[in-house]
Protein backbone atom coordinates (compact mmCIF):
# COMPACT_ATOMS: atom_id res chain seq x y z
CA UNK A 1 0.00 0.00 0.00
CA UNK A 2 2.87 1.99 1.13
CA UNK A 3 5.06 1.65 -2.33
CA UNK A 4 4.91 4.99 -3.50
CA UNK A 5 5.17 6.73 -0.06
CA UNK A 6 9.24 5.29 0.19
CA UNK A 7 10.73 6.83 -2.88
CA UNK A 8 9.37 10.21 -1.81
CA UNK A 9 9.90 10.11 1.56
CA UNK A 10 13.48 8.56 0.29
CA UNK A 11 13.43 12.31 -2.11
CA UNK A 12 12.81 14.80 0.62
CA UNK A 13 15.34 13.25 3.20
CA UNK A 14 17.68 13.60 -0.14
CA UNK A 15 17.07 17.25 -0.84
CA UNK A 16 17.29 17.70 3.25
CA UNK A 17 20.95 15.79 3.02
CA UNK A 18 21.64 18.33 -0.24
CA UNK A 19 21.19 21.32 2.35
CA UNK A 20 23.06 20.27 4.85
CA UNK A 21 25.75 19.18 2.58
CA UNK A 22 25.69 22.98 1.53
CA UNK A 23 26.72 24.36 5.07
CA UNK A 24 29.37 21.79 5.15
CA UNK A 25 31.17 23.50 2.05
CA UNK A 26 29.78 27.09 3.62
CA UNK A 27 30.68 26.85 7.02
CA UNK A 28 32.23 29.72 8.75
CA UNK A 29 34.51 27.73 11.47
CA UNK A 30 35.58 23.71 11.23
CA UNK A 31 31.94 23.46 13.83
CA UNK A 32 29.56 24.30 11.52
CA UNK A 33 31.09 21.76 8.91
CA UNK A 34 31.54 19.21 11.66
CA UNK A 35 28.18 19.50 12.89
CA UNK A 36 26.24 19.80 9.51
CA UNK A 37 28.73 16.72 8.63
CA UNK A 38 27.10 14.95 11.29
CA UNK A 39 23.04 15.68 9.95
CA UNK A 40 24.23 14.87 6.55
CA UNK A 41 25.65 11.18 7.66
CA UNK A 42 22.98 10.43 9.43
CA UNK A 43 20.50 11.54 6.41
CA UNK A 44 22.75 9.01 4.40
CA UNK A 45 22.21 5.94 7.34
CA UNK A 46 18.07 6.88 7.08
CA UNK A 47 18.17 6.44 3.27
CA UNK A 48 19.98 3.53 3.38
CA UNK A 49 17.55 2.03 5.85
CA UNK A 50 14.92 2.94 3.87
CA UNK A 51 15.85 1.29 0.93
CA UNK A 52 16.45 -1.70 2.85
CA UNK A 53 12.86 -1.93 3.64
CA UNK A 54 11.64 -0.56 -0.04
CA UNK A 55 13.61 -3.52 -1.88
CA UNK A 56 13.24 -5.85 0.84
CA UNK A 57 17.40 -6.75 1.43
CA UNK A 58 18.34 -7.41 4.86
CA UNK A 59 22.52 -6.51 3.89
CA UNK A 60 21.69 -3.23 2.95
CA UNK A 61 21.40 -1.96 6.46
CA UNK A 62 24.21 -2.97 7.64
CA UNK A 63 25.97 0.18 7.00
CA UNK A 64 23.31 2.57 8.81
CA UNK A 65 24.64 1.64 12.18
CA UNK A 66 27.79 2.22 11.63
CA UNK A 67 27.00 5.42 10.00
CA UNK A 68 25.61 6.68 13.13
CA UNK A 69 28.21 5.67 15.08
CA UNK A 70 30.70 7.33 12.90
CA UNK A 71 28.72 10.84 13.48
CA UNK A 72 29.54 10.50 17.14
CA UNK A 73 32.92 9.68 16.96
CA UNK A 74 33.07 12.65 14.52
CA UNK A 75 31.61 14.98 17.33
CA UNK A 76 33.75 13.11 20.20
CA UNK A 77 37.10 13.47 18.52
CA UNK A 78 37.04 16.90 16.83
CA UNK A 79 35.71 18.47 20.24
CA UNK A 80 38.94 16.96 21.51
CA UNK A 81 41.37 18.14 19.47
CA UNK A 82 39.57 21.46 19.51
CA UNK A 83 39.92 21.46 23.12
CA UNK A 84 43.32 20.17 23.39
CA UNK A 85 44.08 23.64 20.91
CA UNK A 86 45.85 20.75 18.44
CA UNK A 87 43.54 21.96 16.00
CA UNK A 88 42.41 25.47 15.22
CA UNK A 89 38.78 26.65 14.78
CA UNK B 1 -0.75 -3.14 8.55
CA UNK B 2 -1.05 -0.81 11.64
CA UNK B 3 2.38 -1.12 11.98
CA UNK B 4 3.35 0.38 8.30
CA UNK B 5 0.48 3.06 8.83
CA UNK B 6 2.26 4.46 12.27
CA UNK B 7 5.62 4.15 10.76
CA UNK B 8 4.56 6.19 7.33
CA UNK B 9 3.35 8.92 9.79
CA UNK B 10 6.64 8.96 11.82
CA UNK B 11 9.10 9.18 8.56
CA UNK B 12 6.62 12.19 7.23
CA UNK B 13 6.57 13.88 10.74
CA UNK B 14 10.50 12.85 10.34
CA UNK B 15 10.88 14.39 7.24
CA UNK B 16 9.14 17.93 7.97
CA UNK B 17 11.31 17.94 10.94
CA UNK B 18 14.08 17.42 8.48
CA UNK B 19 13.52 19.68 6.22
CA UNK B 20 13.03 23.01 8.99
CA UNK B 21 16.55 21.92 10.19
CA UNK B 22 18.10 22.02 7.40
CA UNK B 23 16.14 25.16 6.31
CA UNK B 24 17.51 26.48 9.97
CA UNK B 25 20.81 25.58 9.88
CA UNK B 26 21.22 28.03 7.14
CA UNK B 27 18.83 30.89 8.74
CA UNK B 28 20.47 31.26 12.00
CA UNK B 29 23.37 33.17 12.36
CA UNK B 30 25.71 31.59 14.87
CA UNK B 31 26.63 28.45 16.00
CA UNK B 32 25.10 27.92 19.08
CA UNK B 33 21.69 28.53 17.54
CA UNK B 34 23.00 26.09 14.48
CA UNK B 35 23.72 23.68 17.21
CA UNK B 36 19.75 24.16 18.06
CA UNK B 37 18.71 23.40 14.40
CA UNK B 38 21.20 20.62 14.03
CA UNK B 39 19.17 19.15 17.31
CA UNK B 40 15.51 19.24 15.70
CA UNK B 41 17.13 18.19 12.48
CA UNK B 42 18.59 15.14 14.46
CA UNK B 43 16.15 14.13 17.05
CA UNK B 44 12.87 15.10 15.70
CA UNK B 45 13.77 14.22 11.65
CA UNK B 46 15.99 11.12 12.39
CA UNK B 47 15.25 9.40 15.86
CA UNK B 48 11.75 9.21 14.66
CA UNK B 49 11.96 8.17 11.35
CA UNK B 50 14.60 5.31 12.41
CA UNK B 51 11.75 4.21 14.51
CA UNK B 52 8.77 4.30 11.45
CA UNK B 53 11.39 2.62 9.38
CA UNK B 54 12.04 -0.35 11.94
CA UNK B 55 7.90 -0.53 12.40
CA UNK B 56 7.95 -0.82 8.09
CA UNK B 57 10.23 -3.19 8.31
CA UNK B 58 8.95 -5.40 11.58
CA UNK B 59 5.55 -5.22 9.28
CA UNK B 60 6.92 -6.46 6.13
CA UNK B 61 8.87 -9.44 8.11
CA UNK B 62 12.05 -7.91 7.85
CA UNK B 63 13.18 -8.46 11.47
CA UNK B 64 17.24 -7.62 10.83
CA UNK B 65 16.50 -4.72 9.36
CA UNK B 66 14.27 -3.74 12.32
CA UNK B 67 16.50 -4.79 14.54
CA UNK B 68 19.54 -2.26 13.03
CA UNK B 69 16.88 0.27 12.74
CA UNK B 70 15.69 0.15 16.66
CA UNK B 71 19.41 -0.03 17.99
CA UNK B 72 20.48 2.85 15.36
CA UNK B 73 17.29 4.93 16.91
CA UNK B 74 18.49 4.19 20.99
CA UNK B 75 21.85 4.88 19.76
CA UNK B 76 20.52 7.96 18.05
CA UNK B 77 19.07 9.05 20.89
CA UNK B 78 22.17 8.81 23.57
CA UNK B 79 25.02 9.99 21.33
CA UNK B 80 23.32 12.98 19.52
CA UNK B 81 23.26 14.48 23.09
CA UNK B 82 26.72 13.87 24.14
CA UNK B 83 28.08 15.07 20.66
CA UNK B 84 26.03 18.59 20.90
CA UNK B 85 27.32 19.07 24.19
CA UNK B 86 31.24 18.36 23.15
CA UNK B 87 30.75 20.46 19.89
CA UNK B 88 29.55 23.35 22.29
CA UNK B 89 31.88 22.91 25.19
CA UNK B 90 34.47 22.93 22.10
CA UNK B 91 33.10 26.10 20.54
CA UNK B 92 33.39 27.73 23.99
CA UNK B 93 36.80 26.77 24.66
CA UNK B 94 37.63 27.89 21.37
CA UNK B 95 35.88 30.96 22.05
CA UNK B 96 33.69 30.52 18.27
CA UNK B 97 30.54 32.92 19.60
CA UNK B 98 31.76 35.40 21.67
CA UNK B 99 28.59 36.01 24.05
CA UNK B 100 27.50 39.76 24.40
CA UNK B 101 25.11 39.43 27.92
CA UNK B 102 25.23 36.42 30.14
CA UNK B 103 21.49 36.58 30.56
CA UNK B 104 22.44 34.14 33.67
CA UNK B 105 24.77 35.33 35.24
CA UNK B 106 24.19 39.06 35.42
CA UNK B 107 25.84 41.80 34.53
CA UNK B 108 29.94 41.98 33.27
CA UNK B 109 29.79 45.30 35.67
CA UNK B 110 28.58 43.98 38.42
Amino acid sequence: MFEHTIPVLIALYGIAGVVYFIRVLLGPTVLDSILAGDCVSLDVALIALLVAVYYENNLLAGGAFFLVLWAFVLDVFASKYLVKGEVGV
Amino acid sequence: MILSFIGVVLLIVGAVCDIFGAIGMHRFGNFYLRLHAATVGTVGGKFYPFLGAGLIALDRGLLPVAGVAFLSAFTLLITTSVGSHALAYAAERAGVVKIEHNELGGDWDD
